[in-house]
């Protein structure tokens, strides 16, 4: 984290930075919250003894299978933002 | 995380125009996380509703893509659809 080393010369810049390093952080902990969540109720049905290979290769492919449903839905979700944004500014706002 | 990086200090010595940078900053990172609060809960929902087999693969295939494109699209108009019939309901009542 030296990239905040800056702060002393220029503040507001660390300040930025740190903002931007919170918020990844929080996005990526949520991220993968939930798709340990799912892919555990997917590939673990019933916890055995310790984990298989089975279950390994499971977990992995849902986990970049989750990875991509949630690219897909920020796709469609900031499409249909931007669409209705150009709409509402067409109508004069809202 | 070292949350003291930028001292209070430092940030008294920011000019009004840096303050006011900071604050166009602020205002438009906390949209950006607002947005993706709302994909993280669109995925969790469109997930349960389009990952239905087994997982065979890493990737998403042509139907589960459609599906969460149409769930995201669905689960809009559905939340529209709630919005305008509380009004009429507001107006009426």
């Amino acid at each position: 984290m030296d990239a905040l080393g800056a702060s002393s010369s220029d503040p507001k810049t660390a300040l930025m930075l740190q903002v931007r390093q919170e918020a990844a952080i929080t996005n990526a902990r949520q991220l993968i919250e939930k798709l340990n969540e799912h892919c555990f109720d997917k590939c673990i049905p019933k916890p055995g003894a310790s984990l298989s290979k089975g279950e390994e290769t499971c977990f992995t492919q849902c986990m970049e299978k989750y990875m991509g449903a949630w690219n897909a839905v920020s796709r469609q979700y900031i499409g249909r933002l931007q669409k209705e944004q150009a709409a509402a500014g067409l109508s004069g706002g809202l | 995380m070292d949350a003291s990086a930028v001292s209070a200090a430092d940030i008294s010595k920011l000019s009004d125009r840096e303050k006011q940078e900071l604050q166009a900053f602020v205002a438009n990172e906390s949209q950006k996380a607002r947005i993706q609060q709302s994909v993280h809960s669109l995925t969790d929902i469109c997930w349960t509703k389009c990952i239905t087999g087994k997982i065979a693969g890493g990737k998403l295939d042509r139907t589960e893509e459609t599906c969460v494109q149409n769930c995201v699209d669905r689960f809009m108009d559905a939340n529209m659809t709630v919005l305008k019939h509380l009004e009429t309901m507001r107006t009426t009542a």
